[in-house]
């Protein structure tokens, strides 16, 4: 484990072309061991692709990123073995079971098979799926899929943890649970990276937060420094909202933002 | 290895819990051979053909559905479901080798190839073809196509990687038909057209078949063996170095 002072994840200059797209074009990033960050921006901003990059998934065109010390384009399979992953889509088998998934999981990062076992016990009761540990998991809900998912990038104890939406598409109890378990690992010590398109989720969860747009991080603080200077710098008369910051550092207007306010389209 | 092998009984499970993806791997090369068969045993009787060294058309076309059994690669349509649902990418971020990721499917390509060539070999025999080569011809008759199951999965893995398409993967596996149309599929390659011949000697998958019918037709004939093992083993080494080189700058 990191100390508290460390960074979690440096990231400097981080560019990634696709062929003439440039989807990154320059992020620095600096997350302290310990904390939840947020990393906003609207669909197509480059939120998935740095996350991407971040966790070996991707090769960096320029720039280099640190994860827990190691270096991600250098020496991939180190920082593997320091990171949890939790894509978009939950990446799971449908023809598993829960418990054969987590199983498998810890097997492959170098548990004997009694301790996979073990720790494939004491995770499915982290998310409590004790119940449906033995069920395949194709007639899993969405809700339970997302909390086995991130039970699986649980497996090895993580240093950094990276969660890329975890809870779009959810019901709001579902998402409920995903944040107290995000709390609940945070404040075991794991530093997580959550990338989010829902702004209240940034405020209640998020310890620091920045806001990519086009390719580049246009703002980053703490979310109430971040309403704090918007105020300032506005002269407005009320508290702004995380949303108002959103709208503010990405040029946008509510008027362009679809349906619920929370999300950003 | 232990990460294969890992990753292995997980495509084994998933072979086992998906027999719909199985059975016909089983039925449709039985059916070719009946047809086959049934088409041209009576030009072919074996008490006339030297080719058959006394058994039916049926032992001299056996290899051919062997083939066609180790030649579907539903392993790859497997594949391109786990990169569709985003479980490969879970795979990926995981501090396996690449070559582990590539050989657990490959290990479980190996083991059904090798139980549907037993169990197609088992029902030629209980129909009346018999092995020339004995137990030990079983042994390698059964070890060859399970092999080649591995290698043409590999292929087919490799289109699935390229693409991540199940369209095209699926498209990719009908290759196989012009290279098994390109063999000695219904005579002996010297009783072949000229040009089939060549086109039929420059066809790797000649090797494999004419090891395999020399499993049936014959006692152990090491001249006729060892070419097919031969292949096998180049064009396996070539399907995993490039499997692996595709997942090492798969983005």
């Amino acid at each position: 484990m990191s100390s508290p002072n460390s960074a979690a994840i440096d990231a400097e200059g981080l560019v990634k072309h696709y062929d003439d797209v440039e989807a990154v074009r320059g992020v620095d990033l600096r997350v302290r061991s310990g904390e939840i960050f947020g990393f906003l921006g609207p669909n197509g901003a480059g939120k998935s692709t740095t996350v991407r990059m971040l966790t070996t998934l991707l090769t960096i065109t320029a720039g280099r990123a640190e994860v827990a010390g190691v270096d991600v384009a250098r020496e991939p399979d180190e920082a593997r073995k320091r990171i949890g992953v939790a894509l978009q889509e939950a990446g799971l088998d449908p023809r598993q079971t829960g418990r054969e998934l987590l199983v498998l999981q810890g097997r492959l990062f170098g548990f004997t098979t009694a301790q996979a076992q073990d720790r494939a016990k004491g995770l499915l009761e982290l998310v409590e799926l004790e119940d449906a540990a033995d069920r395949l998991i194709k007639g899993y809900s969405g809700g339970m899929k997302r909390r086995l998912d991130l039970a699986s990038a649980l497996v090895h104890e993580p240093d950094v943890l990276f969660l890329d939406e975890p809870t779009t598409g959810l019901d709001p109890a579902s998402r409920l649970t995903i944040w107290d378990e995000m709390r609940r690992i945070n404040e075991r010590g794991t530093t997580v990276f959550l990338t989010t398109q829902y702004l209240e989720e940034a405020d209640q969860l998020c310890d620091r937060l920045a806001i990519i747009d086009d390719g580049v991080i246009v703002r980053e603080g703490t979310p109430s420094d971040l309403k704090a200077e918007l105020r300032e710098r506005q002269g407005l008369d009320r508290d702004p909202t995380l949303d108002d910051v959103f709208l503010d550092a990405t040029g946008r207007t509510r008027s362009r933002v679809a349906g619920d306010v929370q999300e950003v389209k | 290895m232990a990460q294969a092998w890992v990753l292995g009984q997980r495509a084994l499970r998933e072979a086992w819990r998906t027999p719909e993806a199985l059975i016909p791997t089983l039925f449709i090369p039985l059916f070719f051979l009946v047809v086959n068969v049934g088409q041209a045993a009576k030009i072919f009787p074996g008490e006339t053909t030297d080719f058959l060294h006394g058994q039916g058309y049926g032992a001299f076309q056996l290899p051919s559905s062997l083939l066609l059994a180790a030649s579907f690669g539903t392993a790859a349509l497997f594949l391109v479901e786990d990169i569709e649902g985003g479980y490969f990418d879970k795979l990926r971020a995981a501090p396996i080798t690449r070559t582990a990721l590539v050989l657990g499917r490959l290990i479980a390509e190996i083991a059904k190839g090798g139980l549907i060539a037993a169990l197609i070999v088992i029902l030629g025999v209980i129909f009346g073809i018999s092995l020339a080569s004995g137990v030990l011809g079983f042994v390698l008759l059964v070890a060859l196509t399970a092999l080649w199951a591995a290698v043409f999965s590999g292929y087919m893995q490799l289109i699935a990687l390229k693409t991540r398409s199940a369209a095209a993967t699926n498209s990719g596996g009908l290759i196989f038909f012009p290279l098994l149309f390109l063999t000695p599929n219904f005579v002996p390659r010297d009783l072949l057209t000229r040009p089939m011949e060549i086109a039929a000697t420059f066809n790797p998958v000649t090797y494999l078949m004419e090891a395999q019918r020399s499993l049936i037709l014959e006692d152990l004939n090491w001249s006729k063996i060892w070419p097919g093992f031969l292949m096998v083993a180049v064009t396996g080494a070539i399907m995993l170095a490039l499997n692996v080189r595709t997942i090492q700058r798969y983005d």
